[in-house]
């Protein structure tokens, strides 16, 4: 097994399908970034709703958190891969399965699972900015919006950074799941290469693939944690105007 | 600054050293290079029936999904199917019982394979022979000894009975699944080129029948295609086969290349079984066509 890595000729035909590989890290990089925006967006809907005092929007929002968190995302594709096209030929009365485009399943998958994570990461980062700021900004006079916009929220960015780069850097991983439903990504083309040579240089061209993809999220991760935990310095401030 | 720089240069050298102690090893590499596989076990001594009836068990690979060749029963967990028939003859040659007696105690011990795993483990030893709708190919016997040939077959186009599809022509468009490592795709892309027919189909490839079957009934493939004997097991009142037979293959047992022993017995007993007309029997018995 392990002679068969040293074998050049073996090498040679792995990577006579670097287009594949392309053409695969292509779909990975697509579903990651559009996945990423989905799970920003839900991310921060249930993160902030969870923090607000309306009774049913929390829970809502922990329905949603626990739904997703709890269950393997795996399953969740596979369901979504073979649930939904029947279900929306239900709604939509049309007279086939809707099938639903490798790149949607892709997004709609690491989007609504990562959402989860990300809606904590907000969650927690809001609850962890002491409440005595919130009271100091209202006895200086600030509304609830101001509060918010200029003492809460810089302070929650910095701490959450860190996690939602973690979280991004998951998401590029988990991307990989598309390969079992036939779903044109890094991990599906290679697998297809692997099995069809019958040895294993497809596995790890596309292992420097994706660390190629990672390691620069990796490491934003590792500059994000040392920033957060400078203390802060005020910044140089124009002197105010008197009216 | 200088951490950050120096970490990267350590990630690249990781990544060239992967690379490059790959390649300019090769020269220290001396085993014959085939297409199919891990192998060659050629260096390896042929261990001999003696091994096998010292351990007490035959090790056989079989398919756990194909109804009627090698299936493995959800409720009582046992194998069934003629390839699994095929291994507890071979296993009573070898250790001198009746095959219903090789049943009873279980002198055989089974393990599912797929396309993808069962080269590999006849390879390491970890399977003693493989009876799992193998396609004997040139390029494979290269990697493997085989039998001759139990069983002949071609390979079919499944489709929904509600998909409005009447022959292969109508295919243009079609996304065709077809499973890991297997010879299928080279096949129907052979056989559309040779009858001339003006149609593009793309093709998905996916891990498992099961798979294949789940994403031809929730519509997200057209065609599932496989050998047909595969395809009877999976085909009920909702789909139908296309009438194309096409690619014919043959089915063997195959064994290591090093097993001189084993494959000798291997072959005495399916051409004893298919001389004897009991192969037909079986192949009867089992409900394939």
């Amino acid at each position: 097994m392990v002679k068969g890595l040293f074998n050049i000729s073996r090498w040679e035909e792995a990577f006579a399908n670097m287009d594949t590989f392309g053409e695969g890290m292509l779909m990975t990089i697509k579903v990651a970034i559009l996945g990423l925006l989905v799970s920003l967006l839900l991310g921060i809907i249930f993160g902030v709703i969870s923090t607000t005092k309306v009774k049913i929007l929390q829970i809502i929002s922990r329905i949603y958190v626990e739904f997703f968190q709890n269950t393997p995302l795996v399953v969740q594709v596979f369901f979504y891969y073979n649930g939904l096209p029947q279900i929306l030929q239900g709604i939509l009365g049309t007279s086939r399965p809707v099938r639903l485009s490798k790149l949607l399943l892709g997004v709609i998958g690491v989007g609504f699972y990562h959402g989860a994570y990300i809606a904590e990461v907000i969650r927690t980062g809001i609850e962890a900015v002491p409440k005595g700021q919130t009271e100091a900004a209202y006895s200086q006079g600030f509304t609830k919006i101001q509060t918010m916009r200029y003492i809460i929220l810089p302070q929650t960015l910095k701490l959450i950074l860190p996690p939602l780069a973690n979280q991004a850097l998951n998401l590029v991983k988990n991307t990989s799941v598309l390969a079992l439903v036939a779903g044109g990504d890094l991990m599906y083309h290679s697998d297809n290469i692997v099995s069809n040579s019958g040895f294993l240089q497809g596995y790890i061209i596309s292992c420097v693939l994706y660390f190629i993809i990672c390691y620069p999220l990796a490491a934003l991760v590792r500059r994000l944690e040392i920033r957060s935990k400078k203390t802060p310095t005020p910044k140089k401030m124009k002197p105010m105007e008197v009216a | 600054m200088k951490k950050r720089v120096l970490s990267m240069l350590m990630a690249l050298m990781m990544v060239v050293a992967l690379l490059g102690g790959c390649s300019s090893g090769s020269k220290d590499s001396d085993t014959a290079t085939t297409a199919a596989g891990e192998t060659t076990a050629g260096n390896t001594e042929d261990p001999g029936l003696q091994a096998i009836k010292d351990a007490g068990k035959l090790k056989v690979g079989v398919k756990v999904d194909v109804p009627s060749f090698g299936l493995q029963n959800t409720a009582t967990g046992e194998y069934e199917g003629l390839e699994v028939d095929i291994a507890y003859a071979v296993a009573a040659e070898i250790f001198g019982v009746t095959p219903e007696e090789a049943k009873e105690q279980g002198l055989v011990e089974f393990q599912g394979v797929t396309a993808k795993t069962r080269g590999p483990l006849l390879d390491n030893g970890e399977l003693n022979l493989v009876a799992a709708t193998f396609t004997i190919t040139e390029e494979r016997k290269l990697s493997w000894n085989f039998s001759t040939p139990y069983y002949e077959d071609a390979l079919g186009l499944m489709c929904l009975e509600s998909s409005g599809y009447e022959t292969m022509a109508d295919l243009d468009g079609a996304i065709i699944g077809v499973a890991q490592g297997a010879t299928t795709k080279d096949a129907i892309a052979a056989y559309i080129a040779e009858q001339g027919l003006d149609i593009e189909v793309e093709f998905q490839e996916f891990d498992g029948y099961p798979a294949l079957s789940a994403a031809l009934s929730s519509g997200n493939i057209d065609v599932f295609s496989v050998d047909r004997a595969i395809l009877a097991g999976y085909n009920d009142d909702t789909t139908k086969i296309l009438p194309e037979r096409f690619g014919t293959q043959e089915y063997g047992v195959a064994t290591a290349l090093y097993a001189k022993e084993l494959t000798e017995v291997v072959e005495k007993v399916v051409t004893d079984l298919l001389s004897s007309g009991e192969m037909d029997k079986m192949i009867s018995g089992w409900g394939i066509e």
